[in-house]
């Protein structure tokens, strides 16, 4: 083991209180930054739930829509004018919008009415535990998420209720499509949809258009786009960043969580700076005998990189630990944090970068050392 | 005649400034040689311990000259200063500065792991030297299971192990017996002979005076004169 190594690591372990404290700083650190990250991505993935399971080649929507969520419409006839484009196989209606749910027992509660033409399966509900898709073409049918159970007041295949006055029966039942803004999704037929929400007969919100086999998708999308007035067309890519970045720079919830996470990353440098420059203070006559004995400064500095780095390496193996229990206990909620191996590799790489950072008050410390102070008495 | 490995020449150093100015040397010229242990004697402010540090390269002179070994100190940086330390001067304090989470051994080896020596040689040496001073013995012991006279042992050790020309010895049996501060004695007498090295050694205590082979006395920042030792170091019993 290099002794520079050896030095560090039993300066650090010397005075174990202070090891403990500097390791709950950056564990505190570190994990606020995770959960902060962790909400930020588990929140960029939730606004764009639908998107990515829509299964379209372009999207055509109302010009200037925001987001998925937008209440804006556009004309039906447009998906004629699309379907007469040369590569375009589909152009599949979707109709979103809010409405009121009332249970058997007469209370009320907001939901989340998607409508798709689900003969063409344009955004149809996923990860079906009870009863069948087809099932949802039957009248009066929706599919609800069971963890909405209570919300909605049902209990599985068969429950009943009303939207808009009009009685309704759940006929599938998924597992997982959680809404970040806790409004229960209800999926539907799309005519159906028009009726719940108070969608005209003569509009829709969305436009999923699909591609035949050899389209060329820019061509067709420049020529919708000077075909159809008043519309966008995107590619599930561009609609899928535009929804994310409304959503988390749109509304400050963004810069709320990266508020957080830099409040993180503060907090562990003070508390890593003031533990480092505590213990090389502590540690001071000791450096002034390595410079005496003619160390470099650079291997001073060594000395305490090597601290900064062990209590890295420490403090971030048992802040991953916190996380991955956090990821576990939120993985069923309706914001889950998530966690992907490039977070994980940016998280040990901002512990690093913290906690040599935080070593620069020590390392200055050191740089005014007078190695003349070993003969003091 | 051999160069001194060490020389000073008209030596003077100012500390403090304005009304707080106190000149800690004045006109102070010294030279070491090899094979000789000289002691530095003289009451508290002599300027015993700032003439150490500017011969140790701690400190620069406000006037004059020091030679190292041949190289001069004029105009060095820190950092070359600390070079010149650590390739002629091995230094013994008064209360040891031994690193207490180490073991003798890796106290010895931090003086090699400073030059960049390999850690496995350095080893090696460092056991080396710790058995030239009696301790082959406690070469795992940590400070705290060493009696005061084993832990000035382990950093007599930790300077000759890179075999420097020069020792700077403060005060090293100040905090030691009488029988512990005279095996410490002879083992740096031992090591001004055999090795060839200049080892001074700064004191006020007379009960040394029997292993120098020349004592400078020091007053009000002067030099004030030399004497011879009390015994020639030829005439010392070796080292078991």
């Amino acid at each position: 083991m290099p002794l520079v190594f050896k030095l560090a690591f039993r300066n650090l372990f010397h005075d174990r209180l202070r090891l403990i404290a500097t390791v709950i700083g950056i564990v505190f650190s570190i994990v606020l930054v995770t959960v902060q990250m962790g909400l930020y991505l588990g929140f960029g993935r939730m606004v764009t739930t639908m998107i990515d399971h829509a299964s379209a080649d372009l999207w055509i929507i109302p010009k200037g829509t925001k987001c998925f969520e937008d209440p804006s419409l556009l004309n039906i006839r447009e998906r004629y004018h699309a379907l007469s484009i040369n590569g375009v196989a589909e152009a599949i209606p979707l109709v979103i919008g809010f409405a009121d749910w009332r249970m058997s027992s007469g209370e009320m509660t907001p939901v989340f009415i998607i409508g798709s033409d689900l003969r063409s399966g344009g955004l149809e509900p996923w990860d079906v535990v009870e009863g069948r898709i087809e099932a949802l073409s039957s009248p009066k049918t929706v599919a609800v998420d069971r963890t909405y159970f209570d919300r909605l007041g049902v209990s599985g295949i068969g429950s009943t209720a009303e939207i808009r006055a009009q009685p309704v029966r759940v006929a599938a039942v998924t597992s997982g499509i959680r809404s970040f803004t806790t409004t229960p999704f209800v999926f539907l037929d799309v005519n159906r949809a028009r009726t719940y929400t108070g969608v005209p007969s003569g509009k829709a919100s969305y436009l999923l258009v699909r591609l035949t086999q050899d389209a060329d998708r820019d061509r067709v999308r420049q020529e919708i786009m000077s075909n159809i007035a008043d519309v966008e067309v995107l590619t599930p890519a561009e609609f899928r960043e535009r929804s994310r970045k409304f959503w988390l720079f749109g509304t400050g919830a963004g810069a709320a969580l990266f508020a957080g996470a830099l409040l993180g990353v503060i907090v562990g440098t003070v508390v890593v700076a003031q533990t480092l420059y505590s213990s090389t203070k502590e540690h001071l006559t000791e450096f002034a005998t390595l410079r005496a004995m003619g160390s470099s400064k650079q291997y001073i500095y060594r000395v305490i990189v090597w601290q900064a780095l062990l209590s890295a390496a420490l403090g971030f193996s048992i802040a991953a630990l916190i996380g991955d229990a956090v990821v576990r206990l939120t993985a069923a909620t309706a914001l889950p944090i998530v966690i992907t191996p490039a977070l994980l590799v940016g998280l040990f790489l901002l512990t690093v970068v913290m906690c040599v950072g935080s070593s620069v008050a020590a390392i200055v410390q050191v740089t005014r050392i007078d190695p003349a102070m070993v003969f003091a008495r | 005649m051999t160069e001194p490995l060490l020389e000073a020449v008209n030596l003077a150093k100012d500390l403090g400034s304005g009304a707080a100015k106190v000149a800690a040397l004045k006109d102070v010229t010294l030279s070491l040689n090899g094979g000789e242990l000289t002691l530095l004697m003289g009451p508290s402010g002599s300027g015993k311990t700032t003439l150490l540090s500017i011969l140790g390269c701690m400190l620069r002179p406000t006037e004059g000259t020091v030679r190292i070994c041949g190289h001069s100190t004029a105009g060095a940086g820190a950092e070359d200063l600390a070079l010149l330390r650590r390739e002629h001067v091995g230094f013994v304090f008064q209360s040891f500065h031994l690193f207490p989470t180490l073991s003798a051994t890796d106290n010895v080896r931090l003086a090699l792991d400073v030059r960049g020596q390999p850690s496995k040689a350095a080893r090696v040496t460092s056991r080396e030297a710790l058995s030239k001073v009696g301790l082959a013995h406690k070469t795992k012991a940590y400070p705290r299971e060493l009696s005061g006279g084993e832990q000035q042992r382990v950093a007599i050790a930790r300077a000759i192990v890179g075999n420097p020309s020069i020792i700077l010895a403060d005060e090293p049996t100040a905090a030691l017996d009488g029988e512990n501060g005279r095996a410490i004695m002879k083992i740096l007498a031992e090591i001004a002979r055999e090795r060839e090295h200049a080892v001074l050694i700064v004191t006020h205590d007379p009960r040394l005076l029997p292993f120098a082979d020349r004592v400078v006395h020091i007053e009000d920042g002067r030099i004030t004169g030399e004497t011879p030792g009390g015994i020639r170091l030829s005439k010392l019993p070796k080292l078991q």
